[in-house]
């Protein structure tokens, strides 16, 4: 495991420069798909919870879905 | 590529900050996909203000100006935008293939690498796009497929080599042609954003 110091030093540092709070660009993560692409999209979940967008299914094939 | 791709090991464990990273990601993966949508234009011009501290305030103060840029932006000036900076026929005002910027020659090199990379991860292109992997959008969404993978060390240290390997270099290039390019506007602050938040990314991932 890295140490506790690194990962807390990390997470202070995501935290200062406003990339690690789940207020401002992380609201929007979810509603960023085209519309178009919106209307006939299959959404595929996996256990993390992450979402294949239509963007990258048009990329890749994953062994998850 | 050979044989069958093997099943990405999936972790529920993703901690906050990195699932803050993970929208950040999905945000830039689809404004440079393709130009905003009204919609999404709406919700960014509406969303808060970033939180920051201290002298940390650069992608605090991106995230406003691109906010501010999309109020003034419609649908329909984004796309023609996009087109003519991106697009185009024949060469394109601007490139937005990571591997352009990463070396002069042999691009292509860069390419097979980055498919040997992700047929690694588990991942393959479709066979119904033509599309090389190494546009900058997709290098976006791999990253956070990569975040939403987990918090371990292991995934951290994916992230981490991969960011090394195809955006460090090339996200500087990239965001500073499409400032400087004449035919950009919104994506000036699009640009600026990205170049932002992947400083933020390269110094936080350099303390792993």
């Amino acid at each position: 495991m890295a140490n506790s110091r690194t990962r807390t030093s990390r997470r202070q540092f995501l935290l200062a420069v406003g990339a690690g709070g789940a207020a401002t660009v992380a609201a929007i993560g979810a509603k960023t798909l085209p519309q178009k692409q919106q209307a006939g999209a299959k959404k595929d979940r996996t256990g993390s919870g992450y979402q294949l967008s239509e963007h990258i299914r048009r990329y890749y094939r994953t062994t998850l879905v | 590529m050979s044989g069958e791709p093997t099943p990405v090991a999936v972790s529920s464990e993703v901690a906050p900050e990195d699932r803050a990273r993970g929208e950040f990601y999905a945000l830039l993966a689809r404004l440079w996909y393709a130009a905003p949508d009204e919609g999404l234009l709406r919700v960014i011009a509406g969303a808060p203000d970033a939180t920051a501290e201290g002298e940390h305030r650069g992608l605090a103060e991106a995230w406003r100006e691109l906010r501010d840029a999309a109020r003034r932006t419609d649908a329909a000036a984004a796309r023609d935008e996009y087109d003519a900076a991106f697009v185009g026929t024949g060469k394109a005002e601007v490139s937005l293939y990571s591997s352009y910027y990463l070396v002069p020659t042999a691009r292509e090199r860069i390419v097979v690498a980055l498919r040997d990379e992700l047929a690694e991860l588990g991942l393959a292109r479709t066979g119904a796009t033509h599309e090389p992997e190494d546009h900058f959008a997709a290098v976006c969404e791999i990253m956070r497929h990569l975040i939403g993978v987990g918090s371990t060390d292991a995934a951290l240290q994916l992230q981490k080599k991969f960011f090394a390997s195809y955006m460090n270099r090339a996200y500087n290039p990239l965001t500073n042609q499409v400032m400087a390019s004449k035919k950009t506007s919104f994506y000036k602050y699009v640009a600026r954003f990205t170049k932002a938040f992947c400083d933020v990314e390269a110094a936080s991932l350099e303390m792993l």
